[in-house]
């Protein structure tokens, strides 16, 4: 790409702009070469034409410039010379020349410059590498726009008529917005040159409406030549092409009615002459974006679908208001589902989904075309209500005479895009029937109908498949399909035969085609009762005597199950069956069954048999004389005669029959008879008892005791009724035990408790049973139970005591009696022997009774026991022997007994006791309430004297001075019972329940609760001495049967409080 | 006895009321009636329409959606001067006699409803179309009660100019917006000349009271 400068001097290189493009060591050996020779020119330049440059626009001819020598002045001629082959020079007056496109190479251009002072010559060489090739500045032919669409055409022409070579070029458009000329879009566009001119089109669209500003477009080419091995560059710019709206007075927005894709972007602008004040989209402010003027815009992104009314863009202006409405929906969807059949052969109906919504109404709505392929033929889908189901629509189609194949396309389309569906149907095979309507039934004869009913459509070249529902009174429904011949007027009619005469039958019809596609809906039920006919058997019958062998019963099977009774001296009888029409063959029924009889054996065992499941299986052996059949007949055993509940017949091959009945109840007992026929009449072969199923009894059997000894008891039962047996009785069950009657319980019979002992009898003839090895005088609890296959039956008990053993008491009394006697005897003798040592050892010298300290000594040592408890007063007794010697002042010492533990209580205090018979340790200190007595204090009576001994035997007790001294300090611990200040008054009993409260034990009964809880007794409110009598004098510190529990006549049981106690502590068993 | 005087004093006051009871022409059913009732038919029926209209103006504003359906959204008047006028200054409307009264009423009506069909057809939606197709039927009653009204007091119908007849035509410059704007003035139009009306008919009404109010009066001050 260099030109050098040739010369019969030096060449230097004259553009170093040019170097650019050789390789960089080119480029370095050049620059220094380039600065040498540079001043070397400079002192040249001037006296040589220099700088030649040429370029090219169209690839023919190369524009070549130079400048002439400094003092060469204007019009100066020039000499410019080519050397090539032919060399060619041209003589002219200016610097720049037209010349020739030149071949490839370098040429040698020879510059002379002929001035008045002589000639300067310029030798360069130039080669098209050195040509620049800058297309002329293309032009816009036609700036238009499209402002509806808001679209730019730009149109110009490529002038490719000047380019002799096919070439690429590359247009650059770039779209100015504004008066500010802002670039909003640079765009390249891309053509070829084929030698001819040639216009082009370019369209762009602007994302804001081109109503809203001033458009400008330039263009500027680059012709990118393969061949031309020069330097390319971009043409000029054009000069601009502006496109702008003419505002209108009222101001408005753009772009309006705008139709646009959910989720897109778009810009609203408002032209006007005022200033807007705010935009809004539905109800939401967007900021404004400022254009020429006033003009403004807003830029709304990812719209959201529209409502049905469109989404209003309000610009609000002062005292104006100005906006658009826009419409952002989908595309329609593809339509879905689609379907094509035919009711009737006529006309075809297509339907389909039409998918997603589009979210556009009213006239964007999506418009449907169903188009047929092979017809040409085509229907719109009108839209004639806004329905309220919008997920399915349909369009009717007429059809073509003779054409049963069509390709149907529909299509869908709105202002957002369109979609299509195809079907390829055979209509033929797509036939959805009407219902059909007036549907009749009519007789043919007893077992055979004709059905008709009409079926709009033309099926005449088609067969009709129909299903006729054929339903009977409390049976199954039947279906039948028939295949009928289409035909033209649309009545069709169809036999049913195999029906039942008499017999109310419900029809009802459907039908499709041969090629089945979808069954019509069903067509209205029709009720139809066949005719009727002659029988043709009679019933199912069966006779036997009555139990008297008066009269002849006769049994029938009808649709109920019938008896009538003929007595036997009458060889015929009137019954009215007129209301029973079904009943009309008795009278012939009857001369075949009465020449047979029955005959009975004599000898039949009745059998058992057990059910299974609802039924019963009886089996027997063939027997070749049964020449008829079998006949076998049940009764429930429990009733009366005669006793028929059913009957079967059985052919005479079969040696079984499962006999079943709903009637058969579980448990119930029935009597089955089976009759075998012969020529002569039926005989009874075989009586079975039966049950379905056997269930426990319900009773158990009666049973007595027959006989009583001292070790057997005999006990007979009764048998159990076989209504209450429920199933064949397999034997007993007896239990017994030792037992009294309110303590012994046989709970768990089951659990074989080893004292229960238990006889199972299954014999079920026995009816006594002899228990022996018992013992005498015991209270035996005897249990018996009857049981079946189907369990265990209740049971039934009894409570008996065997006699006494009165040998062994004879025994038992006479042996102790004679070794007293003996004892007695040998004892008498040996103190009559020895009486001189008994005296002196037994009966001693009696001391003096004035010195005896026996009843201090007795005190103290009980004193010093007071903290023991009252049973170890025993100690206290051998005193006593020394008392004994003053009987006149103390009671004997067999009164110790009553402290015994199992002595009983005295009796001295309270009458109401009579029953106090259980262990008491010590006798109460109740009895100490009685020495304040002023009636104790008299020493006198009898009475007195077993007081007296009685409290000297519990003072050291029973003191309550020394009690009191001891009670401040001994709150906790044992409490004997005789702390309970029992003698102290009412008002004392606040201050005692203090005390208790310190106390650890307490008595089992509360004392106060005694003295409260008889309030009402008038013994409560007397003076100390009756509080005595509120309870027994055992009872206050005794814990139970002081007071017998069932002695209701004594006032202590009367008190809630009291009761209360007892129920807790006198349990039974205790 | 001043009791007794007082009884008979009612009764003869209640025999004089009785005697010119067929005398008061209100209670008379046989005469003319006179267009009283119709009148106030036809107030009521007005009363009746700006309850409906309140409805409807509901449900439509909300169907045009957010500006229109906002309280304070009051545009000025574009594209809507088809409309008839129902704003009118004061002492003009006072210096109106019956007869023009009556035929502005009458004309605005027709002119209404003609538009409001157009609106019916325009709906988008079904119950939209059901509530201006019932309200366009209640409006056709209200016309039709007016022009009783006017037949009653003997005015003659307004004739229609031959091509003056209000269309409604969704021309394609009239613009979604425009039409909203147009719906949205159709309706306030509508409530503006319903509570003119009302206040027409009630003025018409307490002018053409019947005189039996007078009599009724009279018979009161007689009898006592």
């Amino acid at each position: 790409m260099d030109i050098y400068l040739c010369s019969k001097r030096p060449s230097w290189l004259v553009d170093n702009r040019r170097m650019r493009t050789t390789s960089d060591f080119q480029w370095l050996l050049s620059a220094f070469v380039l600065l040498y020779l540079m001043n070397h020119v400079n002192s040249q330049r001037k006296e040589t034409p220099y700088d030649l440059k040429c370029t090219t626009n169209n690839l023919q001819t190369w524009d070549c410039s130079w400048k002439a020598p400094s003092e060469a002045g204007h019009g100066t001629l020039s000499e410019f010379c080519i050397d090539n082959r032919s060399r060619s020079c041209y003589q002219l007056a200016r610097t720049n020349i037209e010349i020739p496109a030149l071949s490839r190479g370098d040429h040698e251009i020879t510059i002379r410059s002929l001035q008045d002072a002589g000639s300067s010559t310029s030798k360069f060489i130039l080669n098209e590498k050195n040509i620049s090739l800058i297309p002329d500045t293309p032009e816009i032919l036609n700036l238009s726009a499209d402002f509806s669409t808001s679209t730019l055409h730009v149109k110009w022409n490529d002038k490719g008529s000047v380019y002799p070579r096919h070439s690429n070029v590359i247009w650059e458009i770039k779209i100015l917005r504004k008066k500010s000329m802002e670039l909003v879009k640079l765009v390249t566009h891309n053509t070829t040159l084929n030698g001819k001119d040639a216009v082009h089109h370019w369209s762009w669209v602007s994302d804001l409406p081109l109503e809203c500003a001033t458009h400008y477009v330039g263009i500027r080419c680059y012709v990118d030549n393969l061949l031309f091995s020069g330097h390319k560059e971009w043409s000029d710019w054009s000069p601009v092409k502006n496109v702008s709206w003419t505002p209108a007075s009222q101001p408005k927005v753009f772009p309006q009615d705008k139709v646009i894709l959910v989720g897109s972007d778009i810009t609203f602008c408002c032209v006007s002459q005022e200033k807007v004040l705010s935009a809004q989209i539905g109800s939401t402010y967007c900021p404004l974006i400022h254009l020429d003027g006033e003009n403004v815009a807003i830029k709304i992104r990812n719209i959201s679908v529209s409502d049905s009314s469109g989404t209003n863009v309000v610009f609000m202006i002062e005292d104006n208001v100005c906006g658009t409405v826009v419409f952002a929906g989908y595309p329609p969807d593809t339509p879905q589902k689609l379907n094509c059949e035919t009711h009737d052969l006529k006309e075809i109906i297509c339907s389909w989904n039409p998918g997603r919504p589009t979210g556009l109404v009213g006239p964007r709505n999506t418009s449907y075309t169903l188009f047929e392929g092979f017809s040409g033929k085509y229907v719109r889908f009108k839209r004639v209500e806004v329905s309220t189901n919008e997920s399915y629509h349909q369009l009717l189609f007429q059809m073509v005479p003779n054409q049963e194949i069509y390709n149907f396309t529909l299509y869908a389309r709105n202002p957002l895009g369109r979609s299509q569906s195809t079907i390829l149907v055979n209509i033929t095979e797509k036939v959805y029937p009407h219902t059909p309507t007036s549907f009749k039934v009519k007789d043919i004869n007893s077992t055979a109908v004709i059905l008709s009913w009409h079926l709009p459509g033309s099926f005449a070249k088609i067969n009709l498949l129909c299903q006729i529902e054929i339903k009977k009174i409390n049976s199954v429904q039947e279906l039948r399909n028939v295949t009928i011949k289409g035909v033209e007027n649309s009545s069709y009619r169809i036999a049913v035969g195999k029906l039942n005469p008499y017999t109310v039958y419900t029809f009802r019809i459907r039908c499709s085609t041969e090629t089945f596609w979808k069954w019509s809906k069903w067509s209205n039920k029709k009720q139809h009762l066949t005719t009727e006919a002659i029988p043709s058997k009679g019933p199912d019958t069966w006779r036997e005597w009555s139990s008297d062998g008066k009269n002849l019963i006769i049994y029938w099977k009808s649709s109920a199950f019938r008896q009538l009774t003929k007595p036997q001296n009458k060889s015929s009888f009137r019954e009215d069956f007129s209301r029973q029409p079904q009943l009309r063959l008795i009278l012939w029924l009857f001369n075949h069954i009465e020449p047979k009889s029955c005959y009975v054996q004599n000898d039949l065992q009745t059998e058992q048999a057990v059910g299974m499941g609802k039924g019963i299986l009886l089996t027997w052996h063939h027997d070749p004389n049964m020449t008829c059949d079998y006949v076998i007949k049940w009764c429930n055993s429990s009733r009366s005669e005669p006793c028929l509940m059913d009957w079967r017949k059985v052919p005479s091959n079969s040696t079984e029959a499962l006999i079943q009945s709903d009637q058969f109840r579980p448990g119930v007992r029935y009597n089955f008879f089976l009759y075998g026929c012969r020529n002569q009449g039926y005989q009874l072969l075989r009586s079975i008892i039966g049950y379905i199923e056997e269930l426990a009894p319900i009773v158990a059997p009666n049973f007595t005791v027959e006989d009583t000894s001292a070790d057997s008891i005999l006990v007979k039962w009764e048998d159990i009724p076989v209504e209450e047996l429920r199933g064949f009785l397999r034997g007993y069950l007896f239990y017994f035990e030792k037992g009294e009657r309110d303590t012994s319980k046989m709970r768990d019979l089951e659990s074989g408790r080893s004292d229960i002992k238990v006889k199972n009898i299954t014999d079920i003839s026995q009816k006594t049973l002899r228990i022996a090895d018992l013992q005498g005088k015991t209270s035996y609890h005897l249990v018996l139970r009857a049981y079946t296959d189907g369990g265990m039956g209740p049971e039934k008990s009894m409570f008996v005591v065997t006699k006494e053993n009165s040998v062994g008491l004879i025994i038992a009394i006479l042996i102790p009696v004679a070794v007293a006697v003996i004892v007695g005897v040998v004892t008498s003798i040996l103190c009559y022997r020895k009486r001189e040592w008994i005296k002196e050892t037994f009966y001693p010298d009696i001391p003096n009774p004035e010195n005896c300290k026996a009843l201090q000594f007795q005190k103290s040592v009980c004193e010093g026991s007071g903290a023991l408890k009252t049973l170890e007063m025993n100690p206290c007794t051998p005193n006593n022997v020394e008392v004994l010697e003053t009987r006149s002042t103390f009671p004997k010492i067999e009164d110790t007994e009553i402290i015994s533990p199992v002595a009983e209580c005295p009796e001295d205090s309270s009458d109401a006791e009579p029953e106090n018979h259980v262990v008491v340790s010590y006798c109460p200190p109740i009895i100490e309430e009685e020495i304040p007595n002023p009636a104790g204090d008299e020493a006198g009576g009898t009475s007195q004297v077993i007081y007296i001994d009685v409290q000297s035997m519990y003072q050291p007790q029973a003191k309550p001075e020394e009690e009191h001294e001891k009670d401040p300090g001994g709150g906790a611990g044992y409490k004997p019972q005789m702390h309970l200040p029992i003698n102290a008054t009412v008002e004392d009993i606040a201050a005692e329940d203090d005390l208790d409260k310190t106390a650890g034990y307490r008595p089992q009964a509360n004392v106060n609760t005694w003295n409260l809880v008889s309030p009402d007794s008038p013994r409560s409110t007397d003076s100390n001495s009756e509080i005595v009598s509120f309870g027994s004098p055992c009872s206050i510190n005794s814990r139970q049967f002081l007071i017998p529990p069932k002695d209701e006549d004594s006032p202590q049981s009367n008190g809630g409080g009291w009761s209360f106690t007892n129920f807790f502590q006198n349990k039974p068993n205790d | 006895m001043d009791m007794s005087w007082d009884s008979w004093g009612m009764l003869a006051c209640l025999c004089t009321v009785l005697w010119h009871l067929p005398a008061v022409p209100a209670l008379n059913r046989t005469g003319d009636p006179g267009p009283g009732p119709s009148i106030q038919k036809t107030y009521d029926l007005t009363r009746y329409l700006e309850h409906q209209l309140r409805s409807l103006a509901g449900t439509y504003l909300n169907y045009l959606g957010p500006p229109f359906n906002e309280p304070d959204f009051n545009p000025p008047r574009l594209g809507a001067d088809t409309l008839p006028r129902a704003t009118v200054n004061l002492e003009v409307w006072r210096s109106l006699n019956d007869k023009l009264r009556l035929t502005q009423n009458y004309e605005a009506y027709s002119h209404l409803l003609c538009y409001l069909r157009g609106l019916n057809r325009q709906a988008a939606t079904a119950e939209l179309r059901r509530s201006l197709a019932h309200f366009c039927t209640s409006l056709q009653g209200l016309l039709g009660s007016i022009a009783g009204v006017m037949a009653t007091l003997g005015y003659p119908l307004p004739q229609p100019l031959p091509g003056t007849e209000p269309t409604w035509t969704p021309g394609p410059a009239h613009s979604d917006f425009l039409q909203k704007m147009d719906d949205f003035w159709l309706l306030k139009e509508l409530q503006t000349w319903l509570w003119r009306s009302a206040k027409d008919f009630n003025r018409l009404k307490k002018k053409m009271q019947p005189p039996a109010a007078a009599v009724t009066l009279h018979l009161e001050a007689h009898g006592f």
